[in-house]
C-alpha cells in the first residue's frame, strides 16, 4: 500500500495523461497513484482514462486552477 | 464586511447553478453545439466562415508597417480583398475582434471558475517546443491557407473537399507530433 506522487504542474497536454498512464504499471494492486496538475483539461482526460481501466479515481481542488487526481490501482 | 462577504461567495461555491454553468466544464457535446451556433452567427453577420490564424498574419502586416515597413509586395497580400483589410486597419476587421474576444472570453470563464493560474516554465525544453512549434504552426497556417478552424472546421462543415484533405494532413501531422512528443517530454 504505497502512495506515490506524480508531479505534472506545468505540463499541458497529454503529457500528464502518457506520464500516469506510465507510472501505474509500475505501481502494484491497492497502491495509490496521486497525479497533480494544473492543466484543465487533463482533469478531464485522466479520471477519464483511470474510470475506464476500472481504478477508483477522485479528483480534487488543491488551489486555484490546481488538482490532484487520485487513483487506487483497485485491480 | 469581510465576514458576509465571505458568507456569501461560499453561498456562491455551492450554488447548484453556479456548479454547473460557471464551475465544471461543459461535455464535448455541449459545447460542439455553441460552437456550431456560435460560427453560424459569425458566418452570418461578417460574411466569412469563422477563422483563427488569418488574422494573426494581418496584425503582423499592421505592426510591420507601424514599424516603418511594407508589405504591399508580398505575395501573400497582393488580391486586392488584402490590400482593402489592410487600409482599413485592425479596428474594422471582424476576425481580430473574434480572437480578442476568444482570448478575453477564456480568461472570463477560468476567472469565473476560479482556476486562473499563472503556470512555471518546468524546463527549457518546453521553451524550445513551444517557439519551434509556434512558428510551425504558423507557417504552416499560412501555406495552407488556413488553420485548424479555418481551413479543417468551417472547410467541412461548408462541405468543401478541401477540409477532408487538411483533416488527412491533420492526423497525420498529429501522430507524428505525438510520436515526438513522446520521445522528448516523457
Amino acid at each position: 500500500m504505497k502512495e506515490v506522487m506524480l508531479d505534472c504542474y506545468g505540463e499541458a497536454c497529454p503529457v500528464p495523461l502518457v506520464k500516469a498512464q506510465n507510472k501505474i504499471k509500475e505501481l502494484e494492486v491497492g497502491d495509490v497513484l496521486i497525479v497533480q496538475i494544473d492543466h484543465s483539461c487533463a482533469m478531464k482526460n485522466v479520471p477519464e482514462w483511470a474510470r475506464k481501466e476500472g481504478y477508483n479515481v477522485e479528483v480534487e481542488e488543491i488551489d486555484d486552477g490546481e488538482w490532484e487526481v487520485i487513483i487506487e490501482k483497485s485491480k | 464586511m469581510a465576514e458576509n462577504k465571505k458568507k456569501f461567495f461560499d453561498k456562491v461555491k455551492t450554488n447548484e447553478y453556479y456548479v454547473r454553468w460557471g464551475k465544471n466544464p461543459y461535455t464535448y457535446v455541449t459545447a460542439a453545439i455553441l460552437l456550431s451556433l456560435f460560427q453560424i452567427v459569425t458566418f452570418s453577420v461578417t460574411r466569412n466562415p469563422w477563422g483563427v490564424s488569418n488574422a494573426f498574419a494581418y496584425w503582423g502586416a499592421w505592426v510591420f508597417e507601424a514599424l516603418g515597413g511594407s508589405v504591399d509586395k508580398w505575395y501573400f497580400f497582393a488580391s486586392s480583398g488584402a490590400q482593402s483589410i489592410l487600409e482599413e486597419g485592425f479596428l474594422n476587421h471582424a476576425a481580430t475582434w473574434r480572437n480578442i474576444g476568444v482570448i478575453t472570453g477564456a480568461l472570463a470563464a477560468t476567472l469565473l471558475a476560479s482556476g486562473f493560474k499563472i503556470k512555471k516554465i518546468k524546463s527549457p525544453k518546453q521553451i524550445v517546443a513551444a517557439v519551434i512549434g509556434g512558428l510551425m504552426m504558423g507557417y504552416g497556417a499560412r501555406l495552407a491557407l488556413g488553420c485548424n478552424i479555418g481551413a479543417f472546421y468551417s472547410g467541412i462543415s461548408s462541405l468543401a473537399l478541401s477540409g477532408w484533405v487538411f483533416a488527412i494532413g491533420l492526423f497525420i501531422g498529429a501522430i507524428f507530433g505525438s510520436k515526438l512528443l513522446v520521445k522528448y517530454f516523457m
